[in-house]
């Protein structure tokens, strides 16, 4: 199913019938398809002016105007280590909440809103991924296409360690 | 102390305890005796009597501990509840009354002899039931009360409102001077800034409102320490007098919930150091017993603590040399006193191998320091020898909406808190000076450190014939931070970073300006840490 013209969750959402035994994903691409649990996506945003916030994680591309709120942008390319590239049209943010925690993430592109079943997801078999398993939950197959899904809640986590770190460095 | 707030806070509180107690006794006559509903009854009548006491009501006071004596004797089976129930109930009706006149004449006592007797009476298992009590129907509503106990995190939500309105209320105002050019009706345009200046106004008075609204009294917080205070001090032999000075001034309550630990610090380290034990104290012919004083005021913006005490102080050279040991200083460098005895905020400043009073200080003093900058406040500290050590906590009045300086470097906009602006002036490139490999200006007979806004932030140095300093920071502290443009002066909406961006160095929250833009807010005292690694250069003077 293709992606409601107004990029909102709830917009995305009301187009679909929750199912017990199948679950949504909002899927996105980063060369590889990724994705993430429909249930922690506020809704999907165009890429506007983005503050830098000197001396933070290089992977935190910097802040945006939500409305009146002021939302921390994490670029996901940078945080997986993948190589870099430069915002396009098809660029998005992702706006997600963990744990209470409002953050944009920025992908190349949005593609679908998929239903999988709850069984979809698989464990990862390492040797088959370039990038850091720690980030992800499991892999799923798709009409032979592989769904790496991420884990935002470790993705995020595992931010602060490194902030830590580097604040002890400064100190 | 203002006495007829104390009667108003006595009533509504008595009220409380009255309903309570009424609603007990309904209880009561419907389900008959029940030792945990006599129980709680008598909590609150407790608390009841001894307000009462306090307040100086003696009649009352008196009456309420007949009642609970009746209360026990029930719960002790010593009494049928059935026989006394009546005299229960008349005897809320008593209160209610003694209550209602106490709210019109606070300075007489309520005469309620008879009611006592009648009380006493029922104890002794005679007279069952009194005269009734008649009570004005009015009087059962209780007085009216003039408080309202709100949820902290409404008014929070009100204030991130007013902080969207004071943004919006800044767009339509540069909105109104491109419409002022654009349009040649003059009548409409002087109608709209009318109607844009009384808009002002009306959310200048909302933000005050609101603010005064999360302001509580520093008594909140100085009132957790006598007790704590006079136990470290007789844990020590030590004899101290704990006193207040302005504890009547307010403070936002997120900012006295934080005051709390570096008070604490701060206290115990007076006592553990600087107070000395009452027979050093007779030796050195000082008074018995130590003085700590805790006082509060505010001074424009801003509200100064104080913890004073009249210790042995701190010695200034033994600071120093320690200071030069640990390399935070150097011997030959010239260091104003408010600086030496800052150095006793840095981290891990005490040694134990220096088992002197100094090394015994810094306990902790650290965090002071750190709770304290993350307010956005500072702490000095000053200290004579057998007089006393001096604690000035400084902090800005509102944690939300500040008065900033925009201002632009490489393109890139910040803002920088005008608390810490002393002024600005305009430069041009051979105004500045190399020393040290550092640079610097000369102004007003001063050298200043130069630092560059956009080489701070690990933006590209670009070079511009003409610039400005701001010259931030007081006295011997100043620094001459440049910037290729000033934008204006306005007031921002104080926004925190998300803490996934980590200390993000000199970078204290962001604001969103009028035109939707988010601009970042300088951490100045990140320039004067930078200036301390620097090797203490900062701290020189020409004089």
């Amino acid at each position: 199913m293709n992606l409601s013209p107004s990029g909102l969750a709830e917009d995305i959402l009301s187009g679909l019938k929750e199912h017990r035994e199948e679950f949504h994903l909002v899927t996105f691409s980063m060369g590889e398809d990724y994705g993430v649990p429909i249930s922690q996506v506020h809704e999907i945003i165009r890429v506007g002016d983005i503050t830098m916030v000197p001396n933070s994680p290089s992977y935190m591309e910097g802040v945006i105007n939500l409305r009146g709120k002021v939302l921390p942008v994490l670029n996901l390319r940078k945080r997986l280590r993948l190589p870099d590239k430069e915002t396009s049209k098809a660029s998005r943010i992702i706006v997600t909440e963990v744990n209470d925690k409002v953050i944009g993430i920025l992908v190349d592109a949005v593609s679908h809103v998929i239903k999988v079943p709850s069984n979809f997801v698989e464990t990862v078999p390492e040797e088959v991924l370039e990038i850091d398993t720690d980030y992800i939950t499991g892999v799923g197959k798709l009409n032979d296409r592989l769904v790496i899904l991420l884990d935002l809640e470790k993705l995020l986590k595992r931010g602060k360690i490194e902030i830590q770190e580097k604040e002890n460095a400064i100190i | 102390m203002d006495y007829t707030a104390l009667i108003k806070d006595y009533l509504d509180d008595a009220n409380g305890h009255l309903n309570a107690f009424d609603e007990s006794l309904m209880l009561l006559e419907k389900n008959g005796t029940d030792s945990d509903i006599i129980l709680k009854t008598l909590g609150s009548l407790h608390t009841l009597k001894g307000n009462s006491g306090m307040m100086g009501f003696e009649s009352l006071k008196i009456y309420i501990h007949q009642i609970e004596e009746l209360f026990k004797k029930v719960n002790d089976n010593e009494l049928k509840l059935s026989g006394v129930l009546d005299g229960l109930l008349d005897s809320a009706n008593v209160i209610r009354n003694a209550l209602r006149q106490i709210e019109e004449n606070p300075s007489v006592n309520p005469d309620i002899t008879e009611s006592i007797l009648s009380l006493q009476q029922l104890q002794e298992g005679s007279g069952n039931g009194q005269e009734k009590q008649s009570v004005e129907l009015s009087s059962y509503l209780g007085t009216k009360t003039d408080t309202i106990r709100v949820d902290f995190k409404r008014l929070n939500d009100i204030l991130n409102l007013v902080g969207e309105l004071v943004i919006f209320k800044t767009r339509l105002n540069q909105i109104e001077t491109q419409i002022r050019e654009k349009i040649n009706d003059k009548a409409l345009s002087k109608e709209l800034s009318e109607g844009l200046e009384l808009m002002g106004k009306a959310t200048a008075g909302l933000q005050e409102g609101i603010m005064k609204a999360r302001m509580l009294p520093v008594s909140h917080v100085f009132n957790k320490f006598p007790r704590m205070a006079r136990d470290i001090a007789k844990s020590q032999g030590k004899d101290i007098q704990l006193s207040f000075e302005g504890e009547d001034t307010e403070l936002d309550k997120t900012v006295i919930d934080e005051l709390g630990e570096p008070l604490l610090h701060i206290i115990r380290n007076a006592i553990d150091h600087g107070i000395e034990t009452a027979e050093e104290r007779i030796r050195k012919g000082k008074p018995r017993v130590g003085k700590l004083l805790l006082s509060a005021s505010q001074e424009s913006n801003y509200i100064i603590i104080r913890v004073a005490d009249d210790g042995r102080g701190i010695d200034l050279e033994r600071i120093r040399e320690t200071g030069i040991e640990k390399g935070l200083i150097k011997a030959e460098d010239t260091v104003s006193r408010e600086d030496i005895f800052s150095l006793i905020f840095a981290a891990g400043f005490t040694t134990k191998e220096k088992a002197s009073d100094v090394s015994g200080r810094g306990i902790g003093l650290d965090v002071v320091n750190r709770t304290i900058l993350k307010l956005n406040g500072h702490v000095i500290v000053d200290s004579f020898p057998e007089k006393g050590t001096t604690f000035t906590i400084k902090l800005p009045l509102s944690l939300a909406i500040i008065p900033a300086l925009i201002a632009e470097t490489n393109g890139e906009i910040y803002a920088i808190p005008m608390s810490a602006v002393d002024e600005s002036i305009k430069v041009r490139e051979e105004d500045i000076h190399i020393i040290n490999n550092h640079e610097v200006i000369r102004f007003r007979e001063k050298i200043l450190p130069v630092i560059r806004l956009n080489e701070f932030f690990g933006l590209n140095r670009e070079r511009r014939k003409k610039f400005y300093l701001v010259i931030v920071g007081k006295a011997e502290k100043r620094i001459a931070v440049a910037v290729d443009r000033l934008i204006r002066q306005q007031e921002i909406v104080i926004k925190p970073l998300d803490d996934t961006f980590g200390k993000s160095y000199g970078i204290s929250g962001a604001t969103i300006l009028g035109d939707g833009r988010i601009v970042l807010i300088v951490d100045v005292l990140a320039f004067w840490n930078k200036g301390q690694k620097d090797a203490g250069y900062t701290m020189q003077d020409t004089r």
